[in-house]
């Protein structure tokens, strides 16, 4: 039974436009970041990187110096420190372009926007659509009970979350592939630089090949917009309307990474599920924006977030009046 | 013998306001009963009171032995209904769309091919419900209520949209499924075809049942459908 109805589900939200719009968007969006990319390299052909990161680096100790050391944002820049010079010791190249670099590193920056946005965009109506087209007096009306309806649809919103991350993963190697250098899936990466205390641990540095590592990535950003998902159907059981259900999640993303910058000293804000988001930042080593969010707490965060999400959407679903 | 339906005492109140007020209906196996009142009557919270849609604030509902709420699947088993308009996915055709609920039922392709025949919907039933006309989806919603062979069809206003050969071929439909023993709970605002259609009807006002009886019985006293309406409701309507 749940089978037939994940498939009604599935083939309701393959034949409304919103999942083809989505895929245009993630489409368009590594179609400009590669084109920029590539625009990028031919501008700069001979490239003496370890020049371009000892002056980065010569920059970044001059503003420290000018500054007191306990701003927030000398923490990440200390962090940012340590990097690059662990990648100058080592002679590699920590931007030497590839399509495979490329993939690793839309994780990170598709993962804190514009993943969770989309994902937002497919789950807001996959509730509310019914109750906007009257279609829910007649799902309602079968001899299938409410919980089993709600159990398909967010089951269906979690299978097209992760094919929205897998399709963007391949067509940012598809579309960066003829612009970059397609190898090297096992360059070394360095991730963990010990941003949770002061002193940089060389110690705490984790080195994987490149696949391995992108696979971690890729895997926490699927677990954020699991999260994302069940937070969207929520929002899809309260609002009734997609555009309501939209508008809440994007203005919580955006309150969210404003909030962080704005007011480092709330410190009660990294109990938001914003705050824990981009956990492939975090793996990589970018510091979380308030103390004592290592990776467990954000993972514990967030799955908590989605579970009062879902207990939330499946109690007032299950026993809500439904009115024309 | 078991009734179909079976409400008792059915209340709803929101708030201040009592929007059904006390309804029973008991509906036997085989009878066409209509369902008539001016907008605002409560026929509609009544309706999806019946359906499930909306939780009583008191009284039972018992289809062919089950009870609605505790039993639910089972009740709505013997169900099938369309409430106020025949709203289907819009972005589908016909086929997809009886395919969708009947995977709900457990029904097969067969019985898609049975109720689109029944309805004459059968040449249709590969555009996209969107270019349907109002009769044609009035006539898709019934198809899709009769998938599984339901003991009881709840229609809420079957007659709109539907043009005069339209209406009466419904009517011929609706009477010979009650004559193979299918109960049929229809609601209208459409006097002179309640009286053509059904056996016994109930008028609804202000959340009450105001009269119930057999249409022969009510038609005895030498008066219309109509004439006695407005006797009931001293000719209000609400909208």
């Amino acid at each position: 039974m749940m089978i037939a109805l994940i498939r009604n589900e599935m083939l309701k939200l393959i034949r409304r436009k919103r999942l083809y719009i989505v895929m245009g968007i993630l489409a368009a969006i590594i179609g400009i970041v590669s084109y920029g990319q590539y625009r990028h390299l031919k501008n700069l052909p001979h490239r003496n990187w370890r020049a371009e990161i000892q002056q980065r680096l010569a920059g970044y100790n001059n503003n420290l110096r000018r500054s007191p050391s306990d701003a927030p944002w000398a923490r990440s820049m200390r962090a940012e420190i340590h990097r690059l010079q662990f990648y100058l010791d080592h002679d590699i190249d920590p931007n030497q372009p590839t399509s495979p670099m490329f993939v690793r590193g839309f994780a990170n920056a598709a993962g804190f926007l514009l993943l969770p946005l989309l994902v937002a965009v497919l789950g807001s109506d996959i509730v509310s659509a019914e109750h906007a087209e009257g279609t829910d007096k007649l799902l309602l009306t079968r001899p299938v009970r409410r919980w089993k309806i709600l159990a398909s649809k967010l089951i269906t919103l979690w299978i097209f979350t992760t094919i929205t991350l897998l399709v963007g993963a391949i067509l940012a190697y598809l579309i960066s592939a003829p612009f970059l250098t397609r190898i090297g899936w096992s360059a070394p990466t360095f991730n963990g630089f010990g941003t949770g205390t002061m002193n940089f641990n060389p110690s705490s540095v984790r080195q994987l090949p490149l696949w391995k590592d992108a696979l971690i990535a890729y895997g926490l950003e699927w677990y954020a917009l699991l999260t994302v998902a069940s937070i969207a159907l929520l929002l899809s059981v309260v609002f009734r309307s997609s555009a309501g259900a939209i508008g809440t999640m994007l203005a919580s993303l955006i309150a969210g990474t404003i909030l962080t910058r704005l007011t480092p000293d709330w410190t009660s804000a990294k109990y938001l599920f914003v705050s824990a988001l981009p956990l492939p930042d975090y793996y990589t080593g970018e510091p979380p924006p308030y103390d004592g969010m290592t990776m467990i707490f954000c993972i514990l965060l967030l799955g908590a977030w989605a579970l009062a999400a879902i207990t939330a959407a499946f109690a007032l679903f299950t026993n809500r009046d439904v009115f024309g | 013998m078991e009734s179909t339906l079976l409400a008792r005492d059915l209340r709803k109140v929101i708030g201040p306001r009592t929007i059904v007020d006390g309804v029973s209906l008991d509906i036997p196996a085989g009878e066409v009963f209509g369902f008539l009142g001016p907008n605002g009557a409560g026929k509609t919270t009544t309706i999806r009171m019946l359906v499930g849609l909306i939780k009583p604030t008191s009284g039972t509902v018992t289809i062919c032995g089950y009870d609605l709420h505790r039993d639910f699947e089972n009740a709505m088993r013997q169900i099938g209904c369309i409430v106020e308009t025949p709203d289907l996915y819009r972005f589908m055709n016909g086929r997809e769309n009886l395919e969708h609920f009947a995977r709900m039922l457990g029904v097969g392709a067969a019985e898609i091919d049975r109720v689109a025949a029944l309805v004459g919907l059968s040449h249709r039933l590969d555009q996209r419900v969107g270019t349907y006309s109002l009769g044609m989806r009035q006539r898709l919603g019934i198809a899709q209520a009769l998938l599984g062979r339901p003991k009881l069809l709840i229609l809420d206003e079957p007659a709109n949209g539907l043009d005069p050969a339209g209406i009466r071929e419904i009517r011929e439909l609706l009477r010979s499924l009650a004559a193979e023993g299918m109960s049929v709970f229809v609601s209208s605002h459409l006097l002179a075809e309640v009286q053509l259609m059904c056996d016994r009807v109930a008028i609804i006002h202000k959340g009450r049942v105001l009269k119930e009886g057999s249409v022969d019985e009510m038609l005895a006293k030498d008066q219309t459908l109509e004439e006695m309406f407005i006797e009931i409701t001293g000719g209000e309507t609400v909208d």
